[in-house]
């Protein structure tokens, strides 16, 4: 399915209608993509295509992955959750993942950012140096 | 040993381990050596992105969600949902007197098979230009030892010359001749020990040609011994687009370190309009809006930020210099088409090659009229500018004449005269291929013609007797030549000695 500019731009107008303080409002992305279905534009497929991936990069983007080799303690968690939350603001959903062949450490993602402290990416780093 | 154990202790004890932070994106499209990434929210532009599997790329497009990448490697190693990061490097590449002799590619790799590069020094591709306040006004001449150039078309060193002609027309014979000439004059200076004369380096720039051409080249250089003072950049036709758009600024950035360290470069960019193509290709790859003949809006930028790294820098800023001599192909002589239009009104002036001369065996096929050279004669030697003044116009109205003798009408004996001067002149300015003529010589043949020691002799016998002058002064007046080329005029004291030389050739002349 081809997007058009026009398109883009009309996604783009929907998306910036859904924003609350500068947060996705959740209800708000419902009722629009509600509303624009009933519509039943010929246009209305890839609006709605490319809101579904401005709304994906902004979940991306508010969302923090941290994933460790076993799961970390409660206190630890809490400990990341309110570091994460102080640099990134509110807002940030946190999900801790276990992933085994990191080895040690632990590797954070929000949106686009990586800290990677995992044993595995410093190896790699050790590799890649010679 | 319990101390070698504590010691190891305590340094694990007080070790950090610090995560940076590094900012990622994933491939959503990749094809024809362009790829769009998402994310990648801190990518800077022309910032090199590692693409992953070994495979670099340039962030050129820098949109709201997603960044365009051209890759400079292998794209079919990539694939959609691949990792890529940013490095925070803009490309670069190695610089310094270790590149001369080698032939090397876009990243300064080297491509001849003569091993590692030795270079520690590094330039960024994409540089400013020197400012106002860093430049000075070309003052020291380029002899490329072709007689219509050196004599009415000068080029100074940090000057910027177009070349432009249709193919085939000598474009690149003309630059290696150039090269030839700098290499020839550096060695002598360097053999007789000569602390003012500054060694000019070269740098020759292939862009989008054929291997087999590329391999010519060097092999001429080779041949020539120019090689030692060269250092040959190649992108050749099977390179990616990418690779061929930016293949010119990698040499101005080798140049550059010649200039900024007190030196004196030259540059040849082999050519201009096919880096205007590869550019066009990937900006359409970009999905850039197209103008005019589908280039983008900022061709014209993208040569002017090219050709204004050419200078000459002030005293201040070691004296330094990079003279550029860009090539532009023309369609059927049409230099008004978008890029020959552009590139004429960036540089310095222009040598225009014309196939019509060329067939009729004018070799090097220069239009002298449409030629010029805009800053070149405050450069030129004395000697040369005394003896070759007037040749320009005396060029011009022969050509004028000669258009108008050709109704066959009676001619008056002026006319005549100048008719039958410019024959003879056209005639000393015909050149052999990779031949360049040291400027004294130079002056002592143009000096001859401007005398009337060739008007006696027979149009079609003008270069054999060229050639016996050029023989007779270098066995046996090899003295005034020096005089000559050490003085750089002729004082009345020379002219004398010239005339008495001239006048004993004339008597072995038959």
């Amino acid at each position: 399915m081809k997007i058009t500019k026009k398109a883009k731009r009309e996604a783009k107008r929907l998306y910036r209608f859904c924003l609350l303080n500068g947060l996705l409002d959740e209800n708000r992305a419902r009722q629009i993509v509600r509303r624009v279905v009933a519509t039943g534009e010929r246009d209305c497929l890839p609006i709605l295509t490319h809101f579904l991936r401005l709304v994906k990069l902004d979940c991306a983007q508010h969302t923090a992955t941290v994933e460790s080799a076993t799961l970390l303690p409660t206190d630890l968690q809490a400990v990341v959750q309110t570091e994460l939350a102080r640099r990134y603001g509110l807002g940030l959903t946190t999900a801790f993942a276990r992933r085994p062949e990191l080895i040690g450490g632990m590797r954070i993602q929000v949106g686009c950012d990586v800290y990677d402290g995992s044993v595995r990416a410093g190896l790699e780093a050790l590799n890649k140096s010679f | 040993m319990a101390d070698l154990l504590n010691e190891i202790k305590a340094q694990i004890a007080g070790a950090k381990m610090t995560a940076a932070k590094q900012n990622i994106g994933v491939i959503r499209e990749v094809g024809d050596g362009v790829a769009k990434i998402e994310g990648l929210s801190d990518a800077m532009l022309n910032e090199m992105i590692d693409l992953g599997n070994g495979v670099t790329g340039l962030a050129l497009n820098l949109d709201e969600t997603e960044v365009g990448v051209v890759v400079l490697g292998d794209y079919t190693q990539l694939k959609e949902g691949g990792e890529a990061r940013t490095t925070g490097k803009l490309l670069q590449v190695p610089v310094g007197k270790g590149l001369l002799g080698r032939v090397v590619n876009l990243l300064g790799e080297p491509i001849d098979g003569k091993g590692p590069i030795k270079s520690d020094k590094t330039y960024p591709v994409e540089k400013t230009a020197p400012g106002i306040i860093r430049r000075r006004s070309v003052s020291q001449p380029v002899q490329t030892g072709i007689m219509p150039i050196d004599a009415m078309i000068p080029i100074g060193r940090g000057q910027r010359e177009l070349i432009i002609g249709d193919r085939g027309t000598g474009k690149t014979t003309i630059c290696i001749d150039t090269i030839i000439s700098q290499a020839r004059l550096n060695k002598a200076a360097e053999l007789a020990g000569d602390k003012d004369y500054r060694l000019l380096y070269c740098i020759y720039v292939a862009i989008g040609q054929k291997q087999s051409t590329i391999a010519r080249v060097i092999s001429v250089l080779e041949q020539a011994g120019a090689m030692p003072y060269t250092i040959v950049v190649a992108s050749p036709a099977s390179d990616s687009a990418a690779n061929q758009y930016l293949v010119p600024f990698a040499g101005a950035a080798m140049g550059e370190w010649f200039m900024d360290n007190g030196m004196d470069a030259l540059i040849v960019y082999d050519d201009l309009s096919k880096q205007a193509v590869a550019y066009r290709q990937v900006s359409l790859l970009l999905k850039r809006p197209s103008g005019r003949e589908a280039y983008p809006g900022d061709v014209f930028y993208l040569h002017s930020r090219l050709l204004e790294r050419a200078a000459r820098v002030g005293e201040k800023y070691g004296n330094g210099s990079l003279t550029a001599l860009p090539i532009i192909e023309t369609q059927s002589g049409d230099v008004s088409a978008y890029i020959p239009t552009n590139v004429i009104s960036i540089t310095d002036g222009q040598i225009f090659l014309e196939t019509d001369l060329f067939h009729q065996g004018v070799r090097p096929a220069i239009n002298v009229g449409i030629s010029v050279s805009r800053v070149g004669s405050a450069a030129q030697l004395k000697a040369v500018k005394q003896v070759a003044g007037q040749l320009k116009g005396d060029l011009a109205q022969f050509r004028e004449l000669a258009a108008f003798a050709q109704f066959g009408s009676d001619l008056d004996e002026k006319t005549q005269a100048q008719i039958d001067r410019g024959k003879r002149i056209m005639e000393i300015f015909k050149q052999r291929q990779y031949n360049p003529i040291p400027v004294e010589i130079q002056v002592v043949v143009i000096w001859a013609a401007q005398n009337g020691y060739l008007d006696q002799v027979p149009v079609a016998r003008v270069k054999e007797f060229q050639n016996k002058l050029t023989e007779y002064f270098t066995t046996r007046k090899g003295q005034l030549l020096a005089k000559i080329g050490r003085e750089k005029e002729l004082n009345d004291e020379l002219k004398a000695e010239l005339k008495a030389a001239a006048e004993e050739f004339k008597q072995t002349w038959k």
